[in-house]
């Protein structure tokens, strides 16, 4: 697979990178490398006649905050998103599922942006941040050599297990979540025997505003692992928009979150342990913000 | 035949400077290319942990990292750290506390501990638990590698505040 | 507490004392060297293509593109070695497959290339045409009358050489059937058993394939040198027989031959049997003229190495009302795979299990190893006795609740003491069994937990605690399978005190030579760094059966204990005329010949030697040892005292179970193990942290998926170890029994710790949830359907027909 790159670019600018993509042929990108080694080892990547390595392209790894968003670099590592102050005080849940991801090691390396292109539908990072109606920014080099950006909600981005509607001459270089204010749910679970390094089962992340009523707003409820996407689970959120939380409510909820999964047969779990998980781990993650 | 690419890194402290496959691993970089081999193969796809390095003070697994994006960064090998007090520490706590038995695992053990003391100096032994939960062992169990973690964490924390007295 | 066979120990002795490993600083520096980082002058690197079918004809192989690809040497096929022998214990593996493969791991062909890469690359221009044949996936298919025939040809070891045991049953060509291996075990009469019983059960048991994992992945080089002499690196457990093989497999003598063992990253029994990856490289060796080096990688090494046994089983057990057992009446069904290896063998320990674990007086075994076209089993720490177990102790709870008495209480009524005789005829001289017993119920907080679990069986909330017990016995003085189950110790004393232990023994990572030094240091009253240990080349050591049976510390010990006292007594017969005593009322303490009433120290040890060396006498202490343990040969209905020295154990496992998903955590591990005598407390703690630990993956978490023949998850990303978050807690406690033949009256213990886990959790799981599970793992999604109803039932073995006599 590597035998077929003729060419290997390691640009400092976003300029240089987006040209790179833009030549024909285009090009497979490297960052961190924890999916691309792996997959290119196993001969599942057919690597372009470029291999453009973008880890020092200035500029794409920063975390702050715009307006109303947080903005996080696709170069930064899931390691310093996991200590960054501004992420754990504006996207808490996003750290949580950091938290469950691969190894120190492996966190060490990888980047938030490779997570996403790499759009495994058990990505750890996919579900927290679609739970949070993230958005995901994407550059090309524009005919006047301009860089021109378009932001597309993350819900939009995942097509099928690995790909993505990043097209081959663009770059996914930000990801934007939207600020919540106070009375803000955030859950996760990965569903499990270990802390970390394991593939999800399947995980799921649930994000809403509670008012002083205690009702439910603006609920997200992310499954991963249940679909060839991360998926939103829209008839279960819809349950519980607007409604106050009991113990009724979480067991209809959940069951419809796993009604509406589409889970598959794999090496790690079959279809209907899936469900009965996404039902189980719904109601219980409903029941404990219930207690709340 | 690959393509190949000029490099220019540190290697525990020296400039190395050489030419490597666009497809080599660091891993491979270190054990054929340049001949260390205190790093080790056990799986080759970032699951065991018996390749970890530290690149730029973070430990990684060498196995994932491509040589080409060596270029312009700071590694260091188990080799490297015979005079790193923090792995020195670590070392002797294994020795003692019956942490090695086949051996294979431990280089890779030894530099995730030693990351591990740097970022959280006197773990306790859950977090020493999960800082190595990326490091495979088949023969010891775990226990005694934590128990060495958790002590060499705690003497080394002992000598700091007896320096600052 | 029942009193507790602890000597005390003599002051500076180092007997139980904390004694670190002696190559642990360098393996923690990376200084080691293994297999893998071992590069010969010259060599070449190998890479073999495997099959990519599961069964088929070889119809083609074409590898003319594959030799012409720059950088390779040589590319053998079947056809390239006509003079090929098969290998293995029943003869029926033929390391380069010629006319069919049977299984997804046969060798095709192999290239020896000036690097690996351009090795691995040649395999891919290698094209093979193949006409595929039906799959028996599935043992019971394999038995179906007019089941394809896996092994058509003629195979089967000559019944006229002397072959591993006598009375060892050995497939042989023409047979109309699968059938690779029969055991058959009877003691007393099951019927008059089952007649007392007033409690019967039955139940069968479906145990799965796991593999070793080793973290170093399988390697070897081999090279001929200018006089044709063959010099093989190998990570062989068993390197004297493996030189035999060898000899005979390249009609060599075998005095041609020479093994060095590089320090090994792992073996638990996975280097027991010769694989065709070593032969290979040998014909690469010899077709090449250059040293041959092949390493595995990670996924070959899942593809490509033996199993655990994967067993069918099917129990039957009884009990009187008053709490005695009267019998247990069992057949079980083995997966072979395609090649017969040690896996087959397993029922040799089983056996012992079902025959004498526990005082039972009726017993009937009946087994069957049958062909098919999945990997083969090989022998993997426990060897059998961890299947066996796993049934055995379940049945000890279910009787015990069909009666109505307390599970620790039933066992022990039922278990053995010392000087008693099993149905299998072992003789249980030291014998802990009651104290393992008592002392993991009484710190585990065993009675009380069990009662208050179950109580909570149907109490709200979906979390639920859960604790239950098992025990194990397996020999731990060696197991006389071979004509000998000895080992040889060569020891020399120079003229500084310093001390060379050459010994037939391996270390394979459970610090063996710093057991051995430690034993040899007692006797001479030497500090542990007056020793060196050579222990890794067939050219300097004596011969040693291997590491297995749990048996080198017990054998391996006892020789170099011999060997030392052979010195001692050396030095006494030359000082004693000089100190005008007896030699009897010398001793050997820190570094010096002292009075041994007084203790007054009289001379240096290595003054003496000097002086015994540059003197009229002109002397070296140098001493040879062979120890022979006083165990027999099993008769041929398989009975006999096998062993020197039985080991027990028992663990308590405390579990929670989250009944909304399945998931079972491990929360502690209480254990009493009879090890005869602790000798470096530290390793042995560490030889059972880890074996629990093994117990725990292949209870909870590893499982090898075999699917028709193919092998679904050959990486650490679906075959799951247990990494260190989830390990735990571990209180171990040591029973000595002082075993009267052991060195220091210790035992083998390398075994034990993993044996009894999955049985013990089982129960655990029952206690809090009043379900029983018996096929593993029990991973989530198994004891979630469990838990549901949903799991499927294991089928009964087939009943096995008695061999016509």
């Amino acid at each position: 697979m590597m035998n077929a790159v003729e060419r290997y670019l390691a640009p400092t600018t976003l300029a240089q990178a987006l040209a790179a993509l833009a030549t024909p042929g285009g090009a497979t990108v490297l960052a961190g490398g924890t999916d691309l080694m792996p997959q290119a080892n196993a001969g599942r990547v057919k690597a372009a006649s470029t291999l453009l390595n973008i880890r020092r392209v200035q500029g794409l790894s920063a975390v702050a905050l715009d307006g109303n968003a947080l903005v996080i670099g696709t170069l930064a590592t899931l390691a310093t998103l996991q200590h960054d102050a501004l992420v754990r005080a504006q996207a808490p849940l996003l750290v949580d599922a950091i938290d469950h991801f691969a190894s120190d090691q492996i966190r060490n390396a990888a980047t938030l942006g490779g997570n996403l292109c790499n759009a495994s539908p058990a990505g750890d990072t996919l579900t927290p941040l679609l739970a949070l109606d993230a958005q995901v920014e994407l550059a090309r080099l524009t005919d006047d050599g301009s860089i021109a950006t378009r932001r597309l909600p993350l819900a939009d981005f995942f097509i099928a297990p690995g790909r993505t509607r990043r097209e081959p001459h663009e770059l996914l270089t930000a990801v934007r979540v939207p600020l919540r204010g106070t009375g803000q749910i955030a859950r996760f679970h990965k569903a499990g025997t270990r802390p970390a390094l394991d593939i999800s089962t399947i995980s799921i992340a649930l994000a809403a505003q509670r008012d002083d009523q205690g009702c439910l707003h603006d609920v997200r409820l992310a499954l991963g692992a249940v679909a060839p996407t991360p998926v939103r689970a829209h008839r279960a959120e819809a349950l519980l928009e607007g409604r106050r939380l009991d113990a009724a409510l979480a067991a209809q909820a959940a069951q419809a979150a796993a009604d509406e999964a589409t889970p598959i047969d794999d090496v790690r779990a079959t279809a209907w342990y899936r469900r009965e998980l996404v039902n189980n781990l719904t109601r219980r993650m409903l029941d404990d913000v219930t207690q709340a | 035949m690959s393509l190949k690419h000029e490099i220019r890194f540190r290697l525990n402290g020296v400039e190395q400077r050489t030419s490597v496959d666009v497809g080599l691993s660091a891993l491979q970089l270190l054990r054929d290319v340049i001949g260390l081999p205190g790093t080790k193969y056990g799986c080759g796809e970032g699951e065991c942990g018996a390749c970890t390095i530290l690149v730029d003070g973070a430990s990684v697994n060498a196995c994932l990292l491509f040589a080409v994006d060596c270029d312009g960064r700071e590694l260091t090998t188990i080799e490297g750290l015979a005079g790193d007090p923090r792995a020195q520490a670590l070392r002797q706590a294994f020795v003692a506390h019956g942490a090695v038995q086949c051996g294979f695992c431990t280089p890779g053990m030894v530099v995730q501990a030693t990351h591990l003391l740097a970022v959280e100096p006197k773990p306790d032994a859950a977090s020493a638990k999960r800082a190595i939960e990326g490091n495979l062992c088949r023969c010891t169990g775990y226990q005694k590698i934590v128990d060495a973690i958790v002590d060499a964490g705690a003497r080394l924390a002992d000598t700091t505040a007896g320096d600052k007295q | 507490m029942s009193a507790l066979l602890t000597p005390p120990a003599a002051s500076g002795s180092l007997i139980g004392q904390r004694i670190p490993k002696m190559d642990a600083p360098d393996k923690a520096s990376g200084r080691t060297r293994y297999i893998h980082d071992i590069d010969l002058p010259g060599q070449l690197h190998a890479a073999i293509l495997r099959s990519s079918r599961v069964h088929a004809r070889i119809l083609r192989i074409d590898t003319t593109a594959a030799r012409a690809l720059p950088g390779v040497h040589a590319v053998l096929t079947a056809a390239d070695v006509p003079d090929q022998q098969p290998i293995g214990v029943a003869k029926d593996h033929l390391p380069l497959k010629r006319d069919r493969v049977r299984s997804v791991r046969d060798e095709i062909a192999a290239v020896a290339a000036e690097t690996e890469a351009i090795a691995r690359q040649a395999l891919t221009l290698i094209e093979v045409e193949y006409e595929d044949l039906p799959v028996l996936a599935d043992a019971r298919d394999a038995l179906a009358p007019g089941a394809p025939l896996i092994h058509p040809e003629p195979h089967g070891a000559d019944p006229a050489k002397p072959g591993l045991k006598p009375g060892m049953p050995i497939a042989f060509a023409g047979k109309p059937d699968n059938i690779a291996m029969r055991f058959d075990y009877t003691h007393g009469d099951v019927a008059q058993g089952e007649a007392e019983s007033d409690v019967v059960v039955e139940d069968s048991f479906s145990l799965h394939y796991v593999t070793h994992c080793c973290m170093g992945v399988s390697g070897v080089i081999a090279e001929f040198d200018a006089r044709g002499n063959l010099l093989l690196y190998s990570n062989t457990q068993v390197p004297f027989l493996h030189k035999r093989e060898f000899a005979e497999i390249f009609r060599m003598d075998p005095g041609r031959i020479r093994i060095i063992q590089p320090p090994i990253g792992g073996g638990f029994g996975s280097k027991l049997d010769i694989y065709p990856f070593e032969i290979i490289s040998v014909y690469l060796a010899r077709a090449t003229g250059r040293p041959v080096k092949l390493l595995f990688n990670r996924e070959e090494e899942f593809l490509a190495s033996p199993t655990r046994q994967p067993v069918l089983l099917t129990l039957r057990s009884g009990c009187k009302r008053d709490g005695t057992l009267t019998f247990r009446s069992v057949r079980t069904l083995h997966d072979n795979g395609a090649y017969t290896s040690w896996g087959a063998t397993t029922p040799f320990v089983m056996m012992q299990t079902f025959s004498s674990l526990y005082r039972v007086p009726h017993c009937d075994y009946h087994t069957l190893a049958v062909y098919t076209n999945n990997p083969y089993a090989g022998s993997f720490r426990g060897y059998g006795n961890l299947q066996a177990t796993f049934a055995v102790e379940a049945h000890m709870d279910q009787m015990a609740e069909a009666i109505g008495m307390d599970p620790l209480a039933f066992r022990q009524k039922n278990a053995q003491l010392q000087g008693e005789v099993s149905g299998q005829g072992m003789v249980f001289r030291s014998c802990g069994f009651q104290d393992c017993l008592t002392s993991a119920a009484e710190r585990s907080d065993f009675a009380h937990r069990h009662a208050e679990y179950a109580a909570q069986r149907n109490a709200p909330g979906a979390i639920k605690k859960g604790i239950g017990i098992a025990s194990m016995l397996h020999v731990g003085g060696g197991a006389k399978i071979y004509p000998s189950d000895g080992c040889g110790t060569i020891l020399k004393l120079d003229d500084f005190g310093h001390v060379t232990l050459i010994t037939g023994a391996s270390e394979i990572g459970q610090g063996s030579e710093t057991v051995l030094s430690q034993l040899v240091c007692e006797e001479l009253g030497l500090p542990m760094s007056a020793v060196t240990v050579v222990n890794n080349d067939t050219d300097i050591t004596p011969w040693d059966v291997g590491v297995h049976a749990s048996r080198t510390t017990f054998i391996a010990g006892n020789s170099a204990i011999g060997a030392a006292r052979k010195a001692r007594d050396k030095i006494f017969a030359a000082a004693a005329p000089r100190f005008d005593c007896a030699a009897d009322d010398l001793a050997l303490r820190d570094g010096h010949i002292v009075r041994r009433a007084s203790g007054e120290p009289l001379i240096e040890i290595a003054r003496f030697l000097r002086s015994l060396h540059f003197s009229d006498r002109a002397e070296l202490v140098m001493t040879t040892f062979y120890y022979e343990p006083p165990s027999v040969h099993q008769d041929k209905g398989f009975k006999g005292d096998v062993s020197a020295a039985y080991a027990w154990a028992a663990q308590v496992v405390e579990v929670e179970v989250d009944t909304d998903t399945g998931v079972v955590r491990m929360l502690k591990v209480t254990g009493a193990h009879d090890v005869g005598r602790v000798l470096n407390r530290l390793g042995i703690e560490g030889q059972i942290e880890g074996g629990i630990v093994m117990g725990q993956g292949y209870a909870l978490t590893e499982n090898l998926l075999v699917e028709n023949g193919n092998i679904r998850n050959p990486n650490f990303r679906d075959y799951k170890l247990v990494t260190a978050p989830e390990i735990p807690e571990m209180d171990i406690a040591f029973i000595e029994s002082m075993d009267g033949e052991g060195p220091q009256g210790a035992k083998g213990v390398g075994e034990a710790p993993a044996i009894c886990i999955a049985a013990a959790t089982a129960n655990a799981i029952y206690n809090a949830t009043g379900v029983r599970i018996t096929s593993l793992p029990f991973t989530p999604e198994r004891v979630y359907r469990a838990l549901h109803g949903v799991l499927p039932p294991v089928p009964p073995v087939p009943p096995i027909v008695e061999r016509p006599a």
